[in-house]
């Protein structure tokens, strides 16, 4: 059995797996593509953070907020001006893709040339340890995991008690339909990216302090998340959520054993389950 | 749906072979390692490019190319360096052994199509890369392998020496890349080339009309592989290193990139103009004393491509308009939009 801290880092993982893989599930649902660019957003997210930390004095639970707005806009922007334009009827699945997948090297490009290729640290924000009998806790490990029930609930209610969620769950549902009872699905789409993509970037804000925050920070958690779909099942979003929770908790639990080959193992976990059972675990539909 | 272009209508054969000529007595005008050298990479990505695009065409987004250039390099490269095995057979082998193993994944892997087949190559790409990286006794790890340069062609008198001058590498990437086309252009022609576009024009119409599909894909998968390892076995020779961190994920998407840029309407054409035009933009922007300029503009460039020439055809295409305009050849085999639209 490994120790409690294994189990506390996994936890913190997949969280930050979790918010990810909600907002890609969520933009898959209604624009039927797969963003990606994800990643990139995590990283221009932690950097908004770090630069609006030390260079603009704003305090740090205002400036995730902050993150998610310039962010979200950007993700809009991209969706109105790329995506909507690749999705058009008689382009099929291979354009769009390929153009998520080149914006992944536009924006750390932009970044590097921006912000500059050196790491660089935000430790001093929420220093401080919790110490519990047998082992201790980072305060800043702690603020991601509220962080993230906090988000989780508050997309609850815009998904479920509001007018825009009622739209967007149309829109997923039955786009032809919601679309004659009104429903614009080109600007639910535009939301929908806004809100995935502002999700990505209060992942990163909030991991920025965590982590180092550089350009190329985020590969491994849009690799991870696109994981975390598979395990859950593309298109559901019930699975994103328990799909990123057992990822971060295997993942960390496996490298308590064999070290670098978790990931390997993990990469052959998803083969396996491609292979064997598409649909994943909670079978949403599959268009 | 990817649109198909004919190669009559690209460029006349007196003009290909005038070009290929250039290129054949190139080094007479330059022996310039630098531009000798840009020249050979970008042939060596071409081949790799060529291999996306053949894959691209019965409808599967591979996103592992790299790691099969990887495979090949290593193959090589440990057989080389660690076994001691003279260079041409091992060569040779490496492509045996990437293709062999291209055919096997794809037996398992090509039947789930679309966005998952993109993310069980991106998965095996990672797996390449992680095992290369752990198996320390056989890849010594992130250090990597060196391995040796071909050895010396002895032609009685004459010797050609791959260790003292770049040139022979050279006319070794222009017979590499001369085949590959060859082969690849060859299938472009073929029934099987047939097979393929109709495949890429639609696929649920070619399935009923009696084509296998997995079949298909199988193929284009296990060529694919073959001529990749090539490729990355001569990359790793020809820069005497192999490291995992050199073919990954990364360079995958670089290979799709340049086939977008390039055009996947046509499987040589685009791919020789795509790498050239990639490869050299690449090199002389990392020169530039702003960093990464060269991947912002990489992913502009694509992303421009992909916008604003109609369905991504690429450079290839715009190529051919202007031709077309410019010697005024009647357009044959141009589609009228009401018959596409009634197809789809």
């Amino acid at each position: 059995m490994p120790p409690a801290e294994i189990w506390v880092d996994g936890l913190v993982q997949s969280c930050i797996y979790m918010t990810m893989a909600f907002g890609m599930v969520l933009v898959f649902s209604i624009l039927g593509i797969l963003n990606w660019t994800h990643g990139q957003f995590y990283m221009l997210g932690a950097f908004v953070v770090y630069y609006a930390i030390t260079a603009a004095g704003i305090p740090f639970p205002i400036s995730l907020l902050i993150s998610g707005v310039v962010v979200g806009g950007l993700g809009a922007l991209v969706e109105k001006f790329i995506i909507e334009r690749l999705t058009a009827p008689g382009y099929g699945m291979l354009y769009v893709t390929a153009a998520t997948l080149a914006l992944i090297f536009f924006f750390e490009g932009a970044a590097g040339m921006v912000f500059g290729l050196q790491d660089k640290g935000l430790a001093m924000v929420l220093p401080g340890v919790l110490n519990l009998s047998s082992f201790s806790i980072s305060y800043q490990k702690i603020a991601v995991v509220i962080f993230t029930l906090v988000i989780m609930i508050a997309m609850y209610i815009v998904l479920n008690f509001t007018k825009v969620g009622l739209a967007i769950r149309a829109a997923a549902q039955e786009p032809d339909a919601a679309s004659l009872y009104g429903i614009s699905v080109g600007r639910v789409s535009v939301i929908v990216m806004g809100i995935g993509c502002a999700l990505a970037a209060m992942a990163g804000s909030i991991m920025a302090p965590v982590y180092i925050v550089n350009p190329f920070i985020g590969r491994i958690p849009m690799i991870f998340s696109l994981l975390a779909i598979i395990i859950g099942g593309l298109g559901s979003l019930t699975g994103a959520i328990v799909g990123g929770i057992i990822l971060g908790l295997l993942n960390s639990v496996i490298a308590y054993y064999v070290s670098y080959l978790s990931e390997f193992v993990l990469f052959l976990l998803v083969i396996v389950i491609l292979l064997v059972r598409p649909q994943g675990l909670f079978g949403a539909s599959i268009k | 749906m990817i649109p198909y272009l004919d190669y009559k209508t690209l460029l006349p054969r007196t003009a290909a072979g005038f070009l290929a000529a250039l290129l054949v007595i190139f080094p007479v005008f330059t022996t310039n390692v630098i531009t000798l050298s840009i020249f050979i990479s970008s042939g060596i990505w071409a081949i790799a490019v060529m291999g996306f695009t053949l894959v691209l065409r019965t409808g599967q987004f591979s996103l592992g190319q790299a790691a099969f250039m990887a495979l090949g390099g290593y193959t090589s490269a440990i057989l080389t360096a660690n076994l001691g095995m003279p260079f041409w057979p091992s060569f040779l082998l490496a492509g045996i052994v990437s293709g062999i193993i291209a055919l096997i994944i794809g037996l398992v892997v090509l039947r789930v199509g679309g966005i998952y087949f993109s993310i069980i190559t991106l998965a095996l790409c990672e797996m390449v890369r992680l095992l290369a990286q752990q198996m320390e006794g056989i890849t010594h790890g992130v250090r990597g392998l060196i391995p040796p340069p071909p050895p010396p062609i002895v032609l009685g008198s004459f010797e050609i020496n791959f260790s003292t001058s770049i040139v022979p590498y050279y006319y070794f990437m222009i017979l590499l890349v001369a085949v590959t086309s060859l082969v690849f252009w060859q299938i472009g022609r073929s029934r099987l080339g047939g097979t393929f576009s109709s495949m890429a024009a639609n696929q649920i119409l070619a399935e009923h009309q009696g084509i296998h599909l997995m079949k298909y894909r199988v193929i284009a998968f296990t060529v694919a592989g073959v001529f990749t390892g090539f490729a990355g076995a001569y990359y790793a020779h020809f820069l005497s290193i192999i490291t995992p961190l050199m073919l990954g994920l990364w360079e995958s998407i670089q290979i799709m990139m340049m086939s977008i840029v390039g055009g996947i309407s046509s499987i040589v054409g685009g791919a020789l103009v795509g790498s050239l035009v990639l490869y050299t933009l690449g090199i002389y922007l990392s020169r530039l004393p702003i960093y990464n300029i060269q991947y912002l503009l990489f992913g502009a460039v694509v992303v421009i491509v992909l916008l604003f020439l109609p369905k991504g055809t690429g450079l290839i295409d715009l190529w051919g308009k202007f031709w077309r305009k410019v010697f005024r050849e009647p357009d044959e085999y141009e589609i009228p939009e009401e018959v596409e639209a009634a197809v789809e």
